[in-house]
């Protein structure tokens, strides 16, 4: 189910569950299309050389994930504001979930505050952070 | 000034399903929100600003949309220090710094603003 009105969200609500894409194939396409083409983000043994635990997703493309989950839930919403903290690299080919969860409504500006965190599968925080969303 | 199709492959790979983000032909295509950040200024920090020895590490990234950005538009990035403050814990003192990159259209609206926190774990004193 989408969303595409403020009075259809619950506080408290728990967006459904994102596992992004963040095969090697499809991180070099997003490291080219965003001019971040750089071997620690397109090549494991590259980024082994400069003593990383493989090649990792730009922080700005697990933000970039962020909020197209919010648009998978909400394709209408206007994403105005995400600030993210990462914690731990994210590493390519791995796999990983984001979970997001309401955390405010202000009816009257029509915004909503959304928790975002990404784990991995040991359930291990990657990266976390808040959106404000303006949804109709 | 952004390419359109580079915008297009942009949100696509980080799983956007919004046409107005992924359909170049769309009547309201833009930008996805947090293309702010992926833009680097060429100077980072301020000219003559100290160097801080230690290992400096992304911290974070803020991003506030404030208008859709088109591609095929000049876009104009001025950047500041937005922040300077410090951390201490078992393992010695942490120095952030806010970064802030403030976009504007031809017209000087404001498009938006990213931050990009850096953190430097200083040097212990041997």
């Amino acid at each position: 189910m989408t969303i595409s009105r403020i009075e259809d969200v619950q506080f408290g609500e728990e967006l459904p569950v994102f596992d992004p894409d963040t095969s090697l194939d499809n991180v070099k396409r997003f490291a080219v299309a965003a001019g971040w083409n750089r071997p620690r983000f397109t090549d494991h043994e590259a980024a082994r050389a400069e003593g990383l635990p493989g090649a990792l997703v730009p922080g700005i493309m697990s933000q970039g994930f962020l909020a197209a989950m919010i648009h998978r839930w909400a394709p209408d919403a206007e994403v105005q504001l995400v600030d993210t903290v990462f914690r731990a690299p994210v590493v390519v080919d791995l796999q990983y979930h984001i979970n997001g969860v309401v955390t405010d409504i202000d009816e009257e500006e029509k915004l909503i505050e959304i928790d975002l965190t990404l784990t991995n599968d040991a359930d291990e925080t990657r990266v976390f952070g808040t959106a404000k969303v303006l949804i109709g | 000034m952004l390419d359109a199709e580079d915008l297009a492959a942009y949100a696509a790979t980080c799983g956007e399903l919004a046409p107005r983000y992924t359909q170049t032909s769309h009547p309201d295509y833009q930008a996805p929100p947090t293309i702010a950040t992926s833009l680097s200024p060429g100077q980072r920090m301020p000219i003559g600003f100290p160097k801080i020895a230690g290992l400096g590490m992304d911290a974070g990234k803020a991003v506030c949309s404030m208008k859709p950005i088109r591609p095929g538009v000049t876009i104009t990035g001025k950047s500041h220090m937005h922040d300077i403050y410090t951390k201490t814990g078992r393992s010695g003192r942490m120095v952030f710094f806010v970064i802030r990159m403030e976009l504007f259209d031809p017209q000087g609206d404001q498009l938006a603003w990213a931050d990009t926190s850096v953190v430097i774990r200083e040097k212990p004193q041997s």
